[in-house]
């Protein structure tokens, strides 16, 4: 394969992120929508670069988003007297992006020992034990939580801090939807996509033939981590411009993550996408069409999908265009 | 200076001793079989020696490195490649794409760049003859393929010590005529010591080794030239058991 030609599979990427903005952008009312979408993919996108390129499950997954919610609200909370502008901001994604790494490093040296069940089991603790000691302790003001609309205001201004919260830090979200399809892109290109693949079909074979195998999970954990927490500093903090630890460290995001990079296809590029668009659109629509019953419907249809397809949308596609031109564009 | 020596090599699994005190050297491009009845240790002995695990007593050398307490692989980095009695190519990636795989991380990994051991792939996909199974994924071929593709990921690793485990079982004798002298082909062209894993296909061991190996309940048994190993009283009773004359009524 030739240099230039491996990488333009991220033409699609690019194309639907725009499609999706572009569509936000000139219908009006629509933004709500397209910002729910945007979240959804990101957070596929970021779950599969560790789940579906090593498959391991992570039900602690949501922590991390938890732990750069937090980061950013204390860049906020505590720096906005300080005259930094949207510097708060930028010190808000590197606490973001510190947290983090900093809690994948200290999950990762546990329980990526662990395989199959047993580390899914394992990172089950890590969210529900993280929002204990955060309420338990009083640590970043404990169940109270923060609310730093106020902070904001005065660091930006009034408008400034509005329109981040319903416009930038959507944005930001396809920035960082972006930037984890093009890491996601990167690693399937180069030797650490090709020590996943070998470690996630056969963990014991890809150890003899020379794989340091900790080496790549940490890498891709480290990394999947990190996009987690950048995505919770936008997508919660700076959206919702509060943060309590009940609303945070919740399961059920995690689980919805899991459904996107399954119903999208793991371990692939586009899949992701594709997941979080069929995601966001059937329970959006379900829930108009009949609130409250949503979930009930929405849960057949889940299981139904991934019963008939396990390989995912784009899993299916792949074969569909082997041998075709479209072969170089859909991973 | 022998390629491997191993001095003492004990393990144990609770009470049962797997593998028991078991010395012995490979010396550089030599072809070797370990064979023993089902159970007698070999996996084990294996697994030990390419470091899936690690050995509760007695040290490991290869190439007067001591590599007792080396992760597999450290060990694969050395020189030590591997293939399994039941074939385990990564399913999902193509045969050409599992091939490069091993050029990629193993011993001459750290230097080939991803392009480099694709074009290194295609020259064992020739050797094994798969050419057109190149972009396949490899979960999808017959199983004689699945072996061949392990074989040859083995040894884009450029190991200097091939250690194949039951290579032929399942194998009609036609198949196992083949495979025998495929072996024989790669260990001239590419210069390593094999080591054969073979739990009772004699034809095959007296075709392919030099020296054989016999374990027999986790320890050595014997350590010969082939012809005197297949001869050998002890190595007959232990596959066949004492003749009925022998016994007392």
């Amino acid at each position: 394969m030739k240099r230039a030609h491996k990488y333009l599979p991220i033409f699609p990427v690019l194309f639907a992120y725009g499609a999706l903005l572009g569509y936000g952008l000139f219908f009006p009312g629509k933004w709500q929508l397209v910002s729910q979408l945007a979240f959804y993919c990101t957070l596929g996108q970021a779950f599969n670069l560790f789940m579906g390129m090593t498959g391991y499950v992570d039900f602690g997954y949501v922590a991390f988003m938890g732990v750069g919610t937090y980061g950013m609200a204390i860049s906020i909370y505590h720096l906005s007297d300080k005259g930094l502008g949207l510097g708060i901001i930028v010190i808000g994604l590197i606490l973001a992006a510190v947290f983090s790494t900093l809690l994948s490093l200290a999950v990762g040296a546990v329980a990526l020992r662990l395989r199959g069940a047993y580390f899914a089991i394992a990172t089950i603790g890590v969210n529900e034990g993280f929002r204990y000691l955060i309420e338990g302790a009083r640590i970043w003001n404990g169940s109270e939580g923060m609310i730093f609309t106020r902070h904001m205001k005065q660091a930006l201004g009034k408008p400034a801090a509005m329109a981040i919260g319903t416009f930038w830090a959507d944005i930001m979200m396809f920035g960082i939807a972006i930037l984890a399809a093009v890491l996601t892109l990167i690693y399937m290109r180069n030797k650490v996509g090709y020590a996943l693949t070998a470690l996630r079909e056969d963990e014991d074979a890809a150890k003899v033939m020379g794989i340091n195998v900790t080496k790549y999970k940490i890498i891709a954990f480290i990394t999947s981590s990190v996009l987690a927490g950048l995505l919770g500093a936008t997508a919660w903090a700076l959206k919702l411009q509060y943060v309590y630890p009940e609303d945070v460290f919740e399961i059920h995001y995690t689980v919805e993550a899991i459904i996107i990079v399954l119903l999208g296809g793991a371990g692939t590029l586009l899949g992701p996408i594709v997941g979080g668009l069929i995601y966001g659109i059937t329970k959006y629509y379900l829930a108009i069409v009949l609130p409250g019953f949503q979930l009930l419907i929405f849960a057949p249809i889940i299981v139904a999908i991934i019963v008939l397809f396990p390989e995912g949308t784009i899993g299916i596609l792949k074969q569909k265009v082997m041998g075709t031109p479209l072969q170089k564009y859909i991973i | 200076m022998p390629l491997l020596k191993c001095e003492n090599v004990t393990k144990r699994f609770g009470g049962l001793v797997a593998v028991d005190d078991m010395s012995f050297t490979i010396d550089h491009g030599e072809m070797m079989a370990i064979v023993g009845p089902n159970g007698a240790g070999k996996t084990t002995m294996f697994n030990l020696i390419n470091g899936v695990f690690p050995a509760d007593e007695g040290t490991i050398h290869f190439e007067d490195v001591d590599v007792t307490h080396f992760p597999a692989h450290k060990r694969a980095h050395l020189g030590m490649g591997r293939t399994f009695q039941i074939p385990r190519p990564f399913a999902s990636a193509t045969v050409q794409e599992n091939i490069a795989i091993g050029a990629m991380f193993g011993a001459a990994g750290s230097e080939i760049s991803v392009d480099e051991a694709m074009e290194m792939a295609d020259h064992y996909i020739d050797l094994i003859g798969l050419a057109d199974h190149r972009d396949k994924p490899a979960g999808g071929l017959t199983p004689i393929e699945k072996k061949l593709v392990e074989i040859a990921r083995a040894l884009a690793m450029k190991p200097k010590l091939l250690l194949m485990d039951e290579a032929m079982a399942g194998m009609n004798p036609n198949d196992i005529d083949e495979m025998v002298s495929f072996i024989k082909d790669i260990r001239e062209s590419e210069g390593i010591a094999i080591v054969a894993m073979v739990e009772h296909i004699m034809r095959a061991v007296a075709g392919l080794a030099e020296r054989v190996i016999v374990m027999h309940q986790g320890a050595l048994l014997v350590d010969e030239p082939t012809k005197e190993a297949l001869t050998d009283p002890r190595v007959i009773e232990v596959y066949l058991g004492k003749p009925a004359e022998e016994f007392d009524a």
